[in-house]
């Protein structure tokens, strides 16, 4: 018998799994169920003009129209309803919470519409760059999203691109800022690619043998579409509906920049409370937004776990070249997609990069000279670009620290199953479902203002915040990542290097590992642009002192009155976050592990 | 020397017996085949051996010494999975060299040299910098045989190694197989479904079935004396009559046929008579069936008959001949003394 040569101590591996898992724990009680245990308890503890915060949300006409009778006067509503029956049918208002709900759908068709012949193009054609264009579908997504807000200020503005061009035309100007139909094109411009990506996926998993079969059992191809095709695709659209809904309903940025108080949902809404110090108001709405926000994250993730077996064994679709005949009337109708989607998609970043460099006098640098001289003179109050880059850079490397060994533990997590795995799995997934200002309200009052404990007073500081902000809005991406890797992971062949020798601490470092690096470091690349990006609890965390970002800074140029400042300062984000992708990219293959 | 031992071996797995009391012997530079139909435990004992699952109850042995909680990594066997499990992040020489990180190469030769000697007996030498993915699927089955072999084990574990590979391909990797253990002499324990693999290249069978051992021996005693009426069906084509009356020396069975038979039998016996032992014409019995289809087999004919209610598997050197009378002595029929053991 041979000896054995090469041992680990087996602490190394044994140790490390419970000691990450204590961790993580840790940092998500105290940085994300205790802050929104706070906002909870001051929810339901508060007073709002003599009521409780979440009755004066639900029962008011402003937040809820017509459906708050249902709170507010329980009694009412039947004869509320014969009237409203007897007048035949008059429109009704639903509040500030209707119209986001309303604002929601809307974008939701409107990235369907955007979204699905994308997946069909990928699908099912087959060109130059096709699988670029695939991994670029994730892009959007990891775009800030205020950055994302001013270039399609810089294009649809008053100043902006698109009157530039109309008024060298001598066409007159539009004005569609401001507008529920810019907010609508803004999210359609983010949910669209994901709607894509999803649907590529399924549509790409059917066996085209089974169209074959169809085609061959005598249905033509618009029929055996139906039949067989859209049955098996329906699944991954309302996936992607559920989860573009989802988004747009808790989406912040670009309400607040291209809608304005006016076009205000829960969040904008929830921030001016925040803002102007209402925090019970606040917390109210943040409850009864947050219960909204779980409970579509849970049909979510009840949907997606009832799909199993989309992405199929059989073969894929076979592709038809793309550039061929252009009598092909599908060939004509692809093109005017793909220029509407160069429009929809370049127009606004190339918009942001071009009003940066233009002035009323042509070309300039004065925007960028702006950023300079407010750098070398402005005033303390005042918000600087370099401290803005920096904190974010910062904030990004601390992040990653945090956010990737959390993703990765809860990864390992989700992959042994064991009694209350499913619970717990909830547990860590909730992140997903609160939203940015919700979190950032609850860190602020709970762990930044403090909390009196044995007789002293325990606080963090705001940037300590913010990087847990962060990572808690992070690590569920880095676990999504690497998750479906580590379940792949053959357990033969962690078997085999058992009985070849090795430990078990030996093959999770020899093995397993090794085999999961992709998904890390996708989900590290996620994590950074995350960081990078993040404005909603960023912007409640830093406000009034010197821990901005640079998206908080592109806001806060905003709201001078020309555009010069905030795209230069988002070309600067943009420069920055593609420069971190570029080295990303160089340090590992991360689009599609 | 008895190389492995199982001794009165159960395991369950959330209250399902998976096996039920097995006992083996396997001896010295033996090979030893397990072959079941899926489900009958025959996987779930390779595992017990390597430790990668434990008893519930009963004790393995390995070269004499109890394996009662020694980890797989201490048990000095190799495995070799039917799906070939390599490590796609290293290339064939890492795979094959992984097990040498813990155990000295045997004969005090280097791990580059005790890699490409394996290499070579596998008849891969000039493989090893490729990546396991660039290599076809007997090739990736050579490699993990290798890297099995390479920290010269005591015990080789072949779980279904041939099952994902194309017959042809089957058969030449099966006599590669059972060269390089003879050459090695390494005792090695083969799992299969299939019951002609295992009757083609072992030393000693056991069937299994529902987590028992139905019967040990060498592939011609388990193929012309099978213990039971599982091991006659399973193990080769056969026929089965149970009996239901006897006069004198001539049995009626099930469905009213007659068959004469050589020694006594009793109601509740069954007989078994071998497709390949009948034949056309008569002898002691003769069968009249229906014929209902034939298959040209190259070296003989295959009759799918029918027999009353029942059917009748033929194998004959001719072609089959109107009207149908097939034929065969007392000394073709094999007698199963259904003994049903306790459980």
């Amino acid at each position: 018998m041979s000896r054995a040569v090469d041992r680990l101590p087996t602490w190394s591996g044994e140790y490390l799994l419970p000691a990450a898992v204590v961790s993580s724990a840790a940092i998500l009680l105290v940085m994300f169920y205790y802050p929104i245990g706070t906002v909870f308890a001051q929810a339901l503890g508060g007073t709002v003009e003599g009521t409780g915060p979440i009755v004066a949300v639900l029962g008011s006409e402003f937040y809820l129209g017509a459906a708050s009778d249902i709170f507010a006067r329980p009694g009412a509503v039947p004869g509320g309803i014969l009237d409203w029956v007897r007048a035949g049918f008059p429109s009704i208002e639903f509040g500030l919470i209707g119209f986001t709900v309303y604002q929601a759908l809307l974008s939701t068709v409107a990235s369907l519409a955007l979204g699905l012949p994308g997946a069909y193009l990928l699908s099912q054609y087959s060109f130059p760059g096709r699988d670029t264009l695939r991994s670029l579908t994730m892009l959007p997504f990891v775009l800030p999203s205020i950055m994302v807000a001013i270039g399609f200020v810089a294009m649809f503005g008053d100043q902006g691109v698109l009157n530039d061009a109309l008024g060298l035309l001598g066409l007159g100007s539009v004005s569609p800022m401001y507008t529920l139909e810019i907010i609508v094109l803004a999210h359609a411009f983010y949910n669209a690619p994901l709607v894509t990506r999803i649907v590529t996926a399924a549509w790409e998993g059917i066996d085209r043998r089974m169209l074959e079969t169809a085609r061959g059992l005598g249905a033509g191809p618009i029929r055996s579409f139906l039949d067989v095709t859209l049955p098996q695709l329906l699944p991954a659209i309302l996936t992607g509906a559920l989860l573009t809904f989802l988004f747009t309903f808790m989406s912040f940025p670009i309400v607040l920049a291209l809608g304005g108080l006016q076009l205000a949902t829960v969040e904008v809404w929830l921030y001016a409370h925040v803002q102007q110090l209402e925090l019970a108001q606040a917390a109210g709405l943040a409850v009864v937004e947050t219960v909204i926000t779980l409970s579509l994250t849970y049909a979510y993730l009840r949907y997606e776990s009832g799909q199993g077996g989309l992405s199929g064994l059989g073969r894929g679709p076979d592709r038809k070249p793309l550039f061929g005949s252009l009598r092909d009337p599908k060939r004509i109708g692809l093109l005017a997609y793909g220029m509407i989607v160069v429009v929809v998609f370049l127009g606004p970043l190339l918009s942001m990069i071009i009003e940066s460099v233009t002035g009323p006098s042509g070309l300039t640098i004065e925007h960028y000279s702006f950023l300079l001289e407010r750098q070398l003179t402005g005033a303390p109050f005042q918000v600087k670009p370099l401290p803005a880059i920096v904190n974010s850079l910062f904030f990004g490397a601390a992040t990653l620290l945090v956010a990737v060994p959390m993703g990765v533990t809860v990864a390992v997590i989700e992959s042994k199953r064991f009694v209350g795995s499913r619970v717990l799995d909830a547990v860590l997934m909730a992140p997903l479902a609160v939203s940015g200002i919700v979190l950032g309200l609850g860190l602020l009052q709970g762990v930044v203002f403090g909390t009196e404990l044995l007789g002293h007073r325990i606080a963090v500081t705001g940037p300590v915040a913010i990087v847990a902000a962060h990572a808690v809005a992070a690590y569920p991406f880095v676990a999504r990542t690497v998750s479906p890797l580590l379940q792949r992971v053959d357990q033969r062949l962690l078997e085999s290097a058992r009985v070849l020798g090795a430990t078990r601490a030996r093959v999770r470092m020899d093995i397993e590992v090794p085999l999961i690096v992709p998904g890390i470091v996708a989900g590290a690349a996620l994590t950074f642009a995350i960081s990078i990006g993040e404005f909603d609890s960023t912007v409640i965390l830093a406000e009034g002192s010197a821990s901005y970002t640079m998206p908080v800074a592109v806001e806060r140029y905003l709201g001078n009155r020309t555009l010069g400042p905030a795209t230069a300062m988002g070309t600067v984000l943009l420069a920055v976050t593609a420069g971190s992708f570029v080295v990303i990219d160089r340090v590992g293959g991360w689009w599609e592990p | 020397m008895t190389a492995l031992e199982l001794r009165n071996v159960s395991k369950t797995f959330a209250g399902e017996q998976a096996l039920d009391s097995v006992s083996l012997a396997v001896e010295d530079g033996e090979f030893f085949t397990l072959v079941g139909p899926s489900g009958c435990g025959k996987t779930t004992t390779l595992r017990l051996i390597a430790g990668l699952t434990e008893p519930s109850a009963g004790t393995v042995r390995i070269g004499g010494k109890p394996m009662a909680g020694v980890p797989p990594e201490d048990r000095n066997v190799g495995i070799v999975f039917q799906n070939y499990a390599l490590f796609p992040h290293m290339t064939v020489a890492e795979n094959v060299a992984y097990g040498l990180k813990f155990h000295d190469p045997p004969r005090g030769v280097s791990t580059v040299d005790r890699v490409q000697e394996l290499l070579e007996l596998v008849d891969l030498a000039a493989m090893g910098d490729r990546e396991p993915e660039t290599l076809s699927g007997g090739q990736q089955q050579r490699v993990a045989l290798a890297r099995a072999l390479a920290p010269g084990p005591e015990l080789l574990l072949l779980d279904e190694p041939m099952s994902a590979l194309d017959a042809r391909l089957r058969d030449r990797l099966r006599r590669t197989v059972r060269e390089i253990q003879s050459e090695l002499g390494i005792t090695t324990i083969y799992v299969t479904h299939d019951q002609s693999e295992a009757l083609a290249v072992s030393e000693r069978i056991a069937v299994m079935n529902a987590g028992r051992v139905e019967q040990v021996g060498n592939p011609e005693a388990v193929y012309r004396e099978p213990a039971n009426r599982f091991v006659a069906s399973f193990v080769g084509d056969n026929n089965l009559f149970e009996v239901q009356s006897v006069t004198r020396s001539v049995a009626t069975v099930e469905g009213g046929a007659e068959i004469a038979v050589g020694e006594e039998v009793d109601p509740g016996d069954i007989l078994a008579v071998r497709p390949e032992a009948m034949h056309l014409g008569s002898d002691d019995t003769v069968l009249e069936p229906r014929l209902e289809s034939v298959e040209f087999q190259g070296t003989g004919y295959t009759l799918h008959c029918r027999l009353g209610t029942r059917d009748l598997l033929v194998k004959t050197a001719g072609p089959p001949t109107e009207p149908m009378q097939v034929g065969f002595s007392t000394g073709a029929v094999q007698v199963l003394r259904e003994v049903e053991p306790e459980r």
